[in-house]
Order: structure tokens, then sequence, then C-alpha cells
């Protein structure tokens, strides 16, 4: 049992993540279960989604239970830390070093010199596939992006998710 | 028979589910009108319709009362049909619906009502199982998407077994959960056979309403007392605890998971009812009579609770034991639990949130015309509508929001109060898709009656706020295929207004003229209601490429904070340390406003070469 908080500003592709990963969770033939946020705060307000595997009935994360929480905007971490565990990771789109229980990534530098900002939910995604008890590989998830049908949006992705991969061997 | 397919999982939203139990049980006409959280309903359907080549008819109607009528129509036909909306939407359909229980269908007709307890999108927490009480409608309550699917095949089934309408409502925990969800092959479409004339059942007049009333609560005795989903289903312990739990929907995979995380920390008895009206009073009393106490916890209103004749050793909302109102969390679910078993749950409580505030996108059209409106009708009343632009309140542009149309008809009421004000300047602002919705008889109304306001329909082109859906102004109908255009300057003239003129919000100066002629008409000239229609293409769902323009702040700007201020773009921020204002390339949409607004035009267009 894996339980994931992904949050950010509305705008960010933080469903975007939730899906692909609860799609190719389904496609493992794991029971996966996942809670969005829609409606008006899609508008750059705050936004998170939980994400649950194992045989979980409600799609929201009791307070404490999170092994993950993503944040692909520093303001919103402490919105929703009261998710996490006690010795659960934070991994953060943040151009600031990481500390114990924090990984830190640059994902928005890192998206901006591949062409778009926009990139930063891959690249945070590419990074966290590679820290111990991720719910899946780095491998599975390239498998899944390579599927894109629209091959300019396969390009990219492919290529944000690489340098997440890549700029987490770096800081290690 | 041909063989079926086993067919693989797919991690569906709930309201994708429902659409895929929608197809699988051969529906052929489905309609809706968006509102979160049930808008994906049909937007799913599109895509269904798409891959299985499926002949069923889609529409995006006008509003929820004719898409009700729309599905009731073709039930009539013989068709299995499907309509969907958000709750708020029930309560327009309304006086198709409480007719429609009455009359019964002959298609298999499911009404599904996507519930928001919260509200997170909402103005009401509003309960449609209460609702499906007071209409004398079945309802069924998913607990989440997997049983959002199957249920919606169940309610087809049901419907046409008791030629009932059948209200599927799911919560937002369930429309916006997404889970890994089994697909069924789809059945062939259902036929109940072509429509006979019998008018005195489809034209009931009173004297035959009186029989019909009858038929129906028969069928709901016969439903409540024979259909197994109407007896609750025990979803844990073995029926010998001193507590036990009667829930229903969402909130119900709650309870079960927190009671399923320690069973020896939580000894409860948990029932589950799937369809909490007609639901099973007698089965539930005995649930009450065998228990030392029992704790009902559904959302949001008391339904189950108030179907139990003896509630002295009951828990729910009407002793005051679970919130009257909210949303009923993992962290109130496991506090109500523990505190009925008498144990200490060490209360969670969320630290404080700062959440940021939703806000109108970058070189989103709303804002500029909000501006000029705020420029041109200084101190006017600005009575605002259900959509994005409802965030003008941000820009204190917006002061009153009802629900759907209530600009326009606000307007009037706020025009003709004898009261003397020392400003009685109003101006009303409404969205393409709300116009088409409920503007029209307001419209209709302020014409009539000479109603002294401006009104400024902002025609982005399409229902932005839930996901860019079409209007009646589009070519094109929700699956793609051709359809009529209406015009809305058409429309306007149409309900006999003289003073209508389009403009582009982006354009500071035209944009000022039109609105300051607009107040000459209604308020030097005293003519009555004029419309302005603001037409730009939404940034989100425009198909044109955004310009490529980039825009920095000079050393000629005083800091007047006008940007900041009164125009509220998010691209825009003052950094305290240097005293300066920034502008965010990342977020920016080179609209171009700010350089035409700016008082000192300290905001410079650069060019920018990759």
């Amino acid at each position: 049992m894996t339980e994931l908080i992904l949050c950010g500003r509305g705008g960010q592709g933080i469903v975007f993540l939730t899906r692909q990963l609860g799609q190719i969770l389904t496609d493992l033939g794991r029971d996966v279960i996942s809670s969005e946020t829609h409606g008006m705060a899609v508008r750059g307000g705050s936004i998170n989604s939980h994400l649950r595997i194992g045989p979980f009935l409600s799609p929201l994360i009791p307070f404490g239970n999170a092994d993950f929480l993503i944040s692909l905007d520093q303001g919103e971490t402490g919105n929703n830390i009261h998710f996490l565990k006690p010795n659960g990771v934070v991994v953060e789109n943040s151009v600031m070093a990481g500390e114990p229980g924090f990984k830190r990534i640059d994902a928005s530098g890192i998206a901006r010199s591949l062409g778009s900002v926009r990139l930063e939910n891959v690249v945070i995604l590419g990074y966290s596939s590679t820290l111990p008890g991720f719910p899946l590989s780095p491998a599975e998830i390239r498998s899944h992006l390579e599927k894109e049908p629209r091959e300019r949006i396969r390009v990219q992705n492919l290529a944000a998710f690489d340098a997440g991969v890549q700029a987490s061997s770096e800081s290690s | 028979m041909t063989p079926q397919k086993s067919l693989p999982s797919m991690f569906l939203l709930g309201n994708e589910a429902i659409a895929r139990g929608v197809i699988e049980a051969g529906c052929t006409v489905a309609a809706a009108y968006p509102g979160t959280p049930s808008s994906e309903v049909l937007e799913s359907l599109v895509k269904w319709k798409k891959s299985l080549h499926h002949p069923i008819y889609l529409e995006w109607s006008v509003n929820e009362k004719v898409a009700f009528e729309t599905a009731y129509g073709a039930s009539l036909a013989g068709s299995r049909s499907m309509v969907a909306m958000k709750m708020v939407g029930l309560n327009v359909a309304s006086d198709s619906v409480l007719s429609a229980a009455y009359l019964g269908v002959r298609g298999g007709l499911v009404i599904v009502v996507a519930d928001d307890p919260g509200p997170h999108s909402s103005q009401t927490e509003q309960d449609s199982r209460f609702f499906a009480w007071f209409a004398k409608l079945p309802v069924l309550d998913p607990c989440n998407p997997q049983e959002a699917k199957e249920m919606a095949k169940l309610a087809f089934d049901l419907s046409e077994r008791y030629e009932a309408p059948v209200i599927l409502r799911p919560c937002l925990r369930v429309c916006h959960a997404r889970q890994n969800v089994p697909l069924g092959n789809p059945q062939p479409v259902a036929d109940a056979g072509q429509f006979k004339k019998n008018w005195q059942r489809w034209a009931a007049i009173p004297k035959f309403r009186l029989a019909l009333h009858e038929e129906l609560n028969q069928k709901l005795a016969k439903m409540r007392l024979t259909e197994p989903f109407a007896q609750p289903e025990q979803a844990a312990g073995d029926g010998h605890a001193a507590l036990a739990i009667i829930t229903s929907g969402s909130v119900s995979s709650h309870v079960r998971d927190l009671v399923r995380t320690d069973p020896t920390a939580y000894p409860v008895d948990v029932y589950r009812v799937r369809m909490p009206f007609p639901a099973h009073g007698e089965a539930l009393q005995n649930i009450v009579d065998a228990h030392a106490k029992t704790l009902v916890i559904e959302e949001t209103y008391p339904v189950l609770e108030l179907h139990l004749k003896d509630r002295r050793k009951v828990m729910g909302r009407l002793t005051g034991d679970v919130p009257e109102q909210g949303e009923l969390t993992p962290e109130i679910v496991h506090h109500l639990v523990a505190k009925a078993l008498g144990a200490d749950s060490g209360e969670k409580t969320a630290p404080e949130i700062k959440a940021r505030r939703p806000s109108l996108c970058p070189g989103c059209p709303h804002r500029s015309a909000f501006f000029l409106i705020k420029k041109v009708f200084q101190k006017a009343i600005y009575t605002g509508d259900i959509g994005c632009y409802t965030l003008g309140i941000n820009m204190g542009a917006v002061d009153t929001c009802l629900c759907m149309g209530a600009s326009i008809g606000m307007a009037g009421g706020f025009v003709h109060s004898p009261l003397q004000r020392e400003n009685s300047t109003v101006v009303a602002t409404i969205g393409d898709s709300t116009f088409f919705h409920a503007g029209v008889p307001a419209l209709i109304n302020a014409v009539h009656t000479k109603a002294p306001f401006v009104l400024v329909i902002m025609d982005n082109g399409t229902t932005a706020m839930t996901g860019g859906q079409p209007t009646p102004a589009h070519q094109e109908l929700a699956d793609g295929s051709p359809g009529v255009a209406v015009n809305i300057e058409q429309v306007v003239r149409g309900c006999g207004v003289e003073f209508c003129e389009v403009g582009d919000p982006y354009d500071y100066a035209g944009f000022e003229s039109l609105l300051t002629d607009a107040k000459d008409y209604t308020y030097g000239k005293r003519k009555g209601v004029s419309v302005i229609i603001a037409r730009r293409p939404c940034v989100q769902y425009a198909r044109v490429a955004p310009s490529e323009d980039k825009f920095v702040v000079g050393d000629e700007c005083d800091r007047c904070m006008t940007c900041i201020r009164d125009l509220e773009c998010p691209a825009i921020s003052f950094i305290k340390p240097e005293k300066k204002i920034f502008i965010n390339w990342d977020l920016c949409n080179s609209c171009g406003f700010c350089f035409q607004m700016c008082p000192s035009h300290a905001i410079k267009k650069v060019a920018v070469h990759d």
C-alpha cells in the first residue's frame, strides 16, 4: 500500500500526473483510487490530488498517512504537509537545497530550459520515480509515456521525464 | 450469441465510469448541461461514442430543464435515455422532473445528479436523495467509481421495470475520484417500442393525475419491499456489535476504510444503503432495535435518519451528533465513530490552510472587461452571475451572485426599487452560456419593464468554468456533428433590445467608448436596458495561438499599483524588497491589456527572439 499527495496551483498539470500514475498501475493490475480537484480552483487556485494504491474504497487519504507529498509549488507544501506520515518524503519543486525529509528539484528551471515551464510536472515525475519506495519505476513510467500518439507531446514529455531522472542521479 | 470479448480495466473518473455504464446499458439518447461536479459524464460519452462507433445521440442542452425534457421525450419514443446535471441544475429541471414522476417513462430514464457536499464548487449543499424523496423518485447512491458504473446499468433496468425515472446520485468524491474500473461489453441498444398515443397518461389532466399519483405510490412500495438493493447491506461486522453504523454513498467508503484499518479498535456493524429512497424503513428500524446504539452517517441531509420511526437510540444530524453542514471527511468520520464508541479519536484538525484564491487567468478577456466597466461605471452596483467571471469579485466588479441568470433579473429589481439612492447605476454581467441558459427570459422582462441598467454579456465563446463545453452559438454539436449557430446579438435584439453593440474587451479605447455610449443610452437618454457583448475567445479554450508579445515594466513606473490592485493579473506582482512591479513571462498570456492600461505608460512591449 502506497499513498501519495500531489499538490500545486491550478494549471500546473497535477491531474495529468495523477491520471498517468493511475493508468499505469491499472495496466499492471493494481487496485488504485484517487481524488482530484476540479471547478473554480483550477483557475490558479490551490490544487491537490490524492492517490492511494491498495484495497481502498475511499479516494481520500486520512491525515498522517501519505508516503509521498509531491509539490509543484513551494507555497502549497505547507497546505498539504499534514497528510504526510511522520517518516514520509516531500518532493518539492524548488531552487533551494534538499534537507532530511525534503527532496528538492528545480523542475520549473529544467522545464524552462527544455522550452516550456508547463513541462515541470513531468520533470518532477521523472525525479520522483527514482526515489526508494516510489510505487513505479522510471522504466514503467517511461514506457507509458512512449505510448502518447501525438509526436510533439511525446517527445517533449520524454525529454522532460529523462531530465528529471537525470537530475536525481546528479543530486545523489 | 457472439462471444463476449474480455476487456481491460481503465483508470476512470467516476463520471467516466457512469458514462461507460450508460453506454453498456444500451442507452441511445443523452443530454446534459455542464456543472461541476457532473460535466465529465457527457464529455466522456462523446469519447465512448467515437471509440465504440455507438449510435447514441448526445447534446449539450441549453439548460437542465431542456436536457431533462429531451431525455424524457426520447424515453417516450422508446430509447433508453440519460440526463446529467449538478444538483442545483435539478432545481432548474424540477418542474419537468416532478411531473414526469407521475406520468412515468417508456425507455429507461436515468437522471444523473452530482451532489457537492462541502460545497466545493456550488451555491448550496442540497441533498438530491432528499429531492428524490420530495419528487417520489427512486435514487441510487454509489460509493465509488466502480459501483457508480454498475449502478448506472442497474438504474436503467429499475427504471424500465417500474416505468419510473431513476436518479443516480454520485457525490463529488465519486464523480471526481478515479479508480481502476473493469469495462464490460456494451449491450445492444435498447428499444421499448414505438410511442403509442394515450393522452390520459402522457397529457394527463388533473383528474387522471390522482390515479397516476396512486400508481406511483404503489410502484415505490413494491420497490421498497421487493428489490434486493432496498435492503441494507452488511458491509462490516458480524451483527453482534453494540454500535451499528447506517451509512450511504461516498461517505460510506470513508466509514468502511476506517473500520477495516483496525477491526478491534472499531468494533462496529456497518450497514450500507444503496437505495436511500424508497428506503426500507422497517429493515433500518430492525438494525436500530438490535443494537445498543446506532450512528447514522450520510450526506448531506438526514434522509435515512428520518426513515427511522423510533430514534431514541440513534445518533445523527437530528440529534446534533453529526455536523449539519460541510463535507464529512475521513477525519470527521473518524471523530464521529470514535466518539460513539466512547474512545478518543485524538481529534486531528487540519492546520491553518493558506489556500491560494482562484483568479481569472492571465489574459482573460473578462479581466479587461471588468476593468473598464469599473472605470466607466464608478460606484455602480455590479450584479454578477455563475461562471469564471464570478471571480470578478477579486476586482470588486461583482457584488452579487445568486444563481444561473440572476444577474439580469436582480438588476431589474435593483433599478425598479423606488427607494432613492445616491447612485442607482447598475451593471449586470453574465457569460454567454449562462445567458442562453437562464438570461433570456430575464432580459425580455427587463426590456418590457424599461429597466434602466446596462448588461454586459461576457462572450468568450465557451462554457469555460466547467471545461470548455460548446454553447448554442457554436456550429458544432457535442459530438462534433454540424448544428446551427445561434447568434447572441440576434437573440438580444429579438428580446426587444434597441441598444446592442459588440466590442473587443482587449481594445481599451474602443470598449471604453462602447460602455460610455451604453451609459448615455440608459442613464443619459433614459431609454431602458442597453446591452454590450464583450467578445473575445477564452484564453484556455481558444483555438487561436496567443500573441508572442512580451512585456516589461520600465523606470517610468511610479508604483501607482493600478495593475496590482485594479487589474489583479496573476502574471503581475509587486516585489517588495526591490519595490518593483514584475511581469512573470511564465504566466503572461500576452494580451497586452496592461500595456494599454498603465497610467504612466511604464509597461513596454519587447521583442523576444528564440
